[in-house]
């Protein structure tokens, strides 16, 4: 897996919302992507996966340009996410929502009976499998999260962005997204993940990049990340009644 | 579970479907005393075809189209020009070569008019579609030398031998309805095949969210315009067939108006329109209904009290025929009100949950059998996981 960006910018009117932003992201990487809200995390993510398409610069994914292509066809080559306002498909069953990626990659190689059993196993490990015939409109928030999550193993990408999966998530399920996580990077996967939640982003990743107003103003070790006067600026402020802060300890 | 229980959830579908498609089969012979009946019959058959398909495109798919009634008109104007003896163009071809073009024809626009619509959402498609439906429209009835104009266009009608002996034994209209019994018992069959098939998940994926499904992996092109071109070439095929059939043997443009779009639409919306079969017995329903509503037949002894009211009746907008009472424009009033009635109350239509629930009682005994057979290795994956089962286990 070898993910490569080359001063991507992307405007809406007169806003820049990612402005020039250049890394390589190789093998099976856990990577962190934070920065404030409005920093262009989500715009970022709809251009790799193609939903945006970039003003200038270039998207390089295994060796071929994806930016200009459609969305299905940059899935197909193996990169899925999820979206930070979960998109179930609401008047579908869970299963079916886990069908639809599973019959678009593998619709001509697997049958459908095979395919519901691993569709199976995934809700098995999400905890889900009761809500196997649950209408996605009546799963709560938190499910709704597992069920994008669900849906990503399914497609079995080589590239997984999750927009902020902990976000309004119980503990309990949080965990389940973190063994989650853990089991997508054991099966050589790469991930870069969107949080503001910090002690999560610093004991899951392995390399950090940080975005403030769409320009990328830090790239590497978390440790490093954290001493890095520029990163603690964009998240202290000069302002000193800002509350957010970086933790101490990972 | 009681084991009659389970029986009766697992053989009522098919009991009645068969009881369905028997009443379907055997209506002509129990109206041969009323060929008008059988008529209406075939008319509704053809209503049927046209607002499951449209279920299929709208419905399914999402994509709110009113240029149905259009392809509909297309196909039967491009099978009807090919088929002219005389004229520009006459090409003088038999309804068995004519109505295949046409339905190709309609296919090949769908082609083009699915691809134009792709960017287009829910109020601009639709929008663009009635623009669509009425240049159509608009054409057909301008291009009189090849159309025959505002007058409409005659065709060859077709002749089925075999069906030709039932005449004697069932109506003069069972040739006509038994032809449109056919395109009916094909179209369900295809778009059934077709919703089955991974498309079916694909199109309601595309309906739920585009965006989403394109993340997913779902051609979204493919999906969106399989489902415009299937949809058209349906309702080409119920056009072309219908107006070729004996009994009628002429179209006119204004069979494409929207106002008949909307009746389409309607239809299928109080049936169902997730749901291709509720979208059909709507339509079913509806058109015997309206049939029925145009004089309501009345007893005596009120048919004498309605005509000493005479006047008031007509003043009223209501007729008096000979043996009932004649509803004029109140029957759309009425339809109107249901249409409303259906949306504000029954978002899924109001035969539709009544087949989902029929077909429920299956599913669920299905998944039962299905969790017995595999209770071993459940049980193994209960220990590592502890899954609650919670009760609305098979709930829809
Ligand atoms: N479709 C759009 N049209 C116009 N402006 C947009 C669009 N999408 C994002 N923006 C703008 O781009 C900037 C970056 O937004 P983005 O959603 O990428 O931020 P983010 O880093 O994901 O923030 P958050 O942490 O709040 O999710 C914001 O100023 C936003 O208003
Ligand atoms: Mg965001």
């Amino acid at each position: 897996m070898r993910l490569e960006l080359k001063k991507v910018v992307k405007q809406f009117g007169g806003l820049t919302a990612v402005n020039g932003v250049s890394f390589t992201i190789e093998g099976s990487q856990l990577v962190g992507l934070i920065g404030p809200n409005g920093a262009g995390k989500s715009t970022l993510t709809n251009l790799i996966s193609g939903i945006l398409k970039p003003t200038s610069g270039e998207i390089w994914f295994n060796g071929e340009r994806i930016d200009g292509k459609p969305p299905y066809v940059i899935a197909a080559r193996g990169i899925g996410r999820t979206f930070q306002v979960t998109r179930a498909f609401r008047r579908m069953t869970v299963l079916e929502n886990l069908l639809t990626p599973g019959l678009a990659k593998f619709g001509n190689r697997k049958s459908r009976a095979q395919l519901e059993e691993e569709a199976m196993e995934i809700l098995r490990f999400l905890t889900m499998d009761h809500l196997r015939w649950e209408y996605a409109s009546n799963l709560s928030g938190g499910q709704q999260k597992l069920l994008e999550l669900g849906r990503l193993l399914m497609m079995d990408p080589d590239l997984i962005i999750l927009d902020e999966p902990f976000a309004g998530v119980h503990p309990k399920l949080q965990r389940t997204i973190y063994d989650y996580i853990k089991r997508v990077k054991a099966r050589g996967k790469a991930i870069i993940l969107i949080s503001h939640d910090m002690e999560s982003i610093f004991t899951l990743s392995e390399r950090l990049l940080v975005l403030n107003f769409g320009t990328l103003i830090a790239d590497g070790p978390p440790e490093e990340v954290k001493e890095n006067p520029e990163v603690i600026e964009a998240y202290l402020g000069k302002d000193e009644e800002e509350d957010q802060f970086l933790p101490t300890a990972a | 579970m009681n084991t009659m229980r389970a029986y009766y959830d697992r053989y009522l579908p098919w009991a009645l479907g068969i009881a369905f498609l028997f009443g379907l089969l055997v209506f002509p012979f129990y109206q041969r005393e009323s060929p008008y009946w059988v008529y209406v019959g075939a008319n509704a058959l053809f209503y049927a075809i046209l607002a499951s398909s449209w279920a299929l495109l709208a419905g399914y798919n999402g994509q709110f189209s009113f240029a149905h009634m259009a392809f509909m008109g297309l196909a039967t104007y491009a099978s009807g020009i090919v088929g002219r003896e005389a004229g520009i163009w006459a090409l003088n071809w038999s309804p068995a070569l004519s109505i295949p073009f046409g339905v190709l024809v309609a296919g090949v626009v769908g082609l083009l008019i699915g691809y134009l619509c792709l960017r287009l959402r829910s109020t601009y498609l639709a929008l663009f579609t009635i623009a669509f439906a009425e240049i159509l429209r608009l054409v057909f009835k301008a291009e009189v030398d090849l159309t025959g104009g505002p007058n409409g266009l005659y065709l060859k009608t077709f002749n089925l031998p075999f069906l030709e002996g039932l005449t004697r034994y069932a109506s003069t209209y069972a040739p006509m309805y038994y032809t449109m019994l056919a395109v009916f018992l094909f179209s369900l069959v295809v778009m059934y095949a077709l919703v089955n098939s991974r498309y079916g998940i694909f199109f309601r994926a595309v309906r739920e969210d585009e965006e989403a499904a394109a993340a997913l992996g779902v051609h979204v092109v493919r999906v969106r315009i399989l489902a415009f071109v299937v949809s058209s070439m349906i309702a080409g095929l119920a056009g072309a067939v219908f107006h070729h059939s004996p009994g009628i043997g002429i179209v006119v443009p204004d069979e494409m108006q929207i106002g008949r779009m909307s009746l389409v639409i309607a239809m299928a919306v109080i049936g169902g329109s997730n749901n291709l079969m509720a979208a059909a017995i709507g339509a079913l329903f509806l058109h015997f209904a309206l049939e029925w509503l145009q004089e309501i037949p009345m007893p005596d002894a009120l048919m004498s009290w309605l005509q000493a009211h005479q006047a008031t009746l007509e003043a009223w907008g209501f007729g008096l025929g000979e043996a009932g009472l004649k509803t004029n424009a109140w029957r759309m009033v009425a339809f109107g009100i249901l249409l409303m009635v259906t949306l504000r109350f029954w978002r899924n239509g109001l035969v539709s949950p009544i087949l989902e629930r029929i077909m429920q009682a299956r599913a669920k005994e299905e998944v039962a059998r299905g969790r017995a057979a595999k209770a071993g290795k459940d049980l193994a994956d209960v220990d590592k996981l502890v899954v609650d089962e919670s009760p609305n286990e098979g709930g829809q």
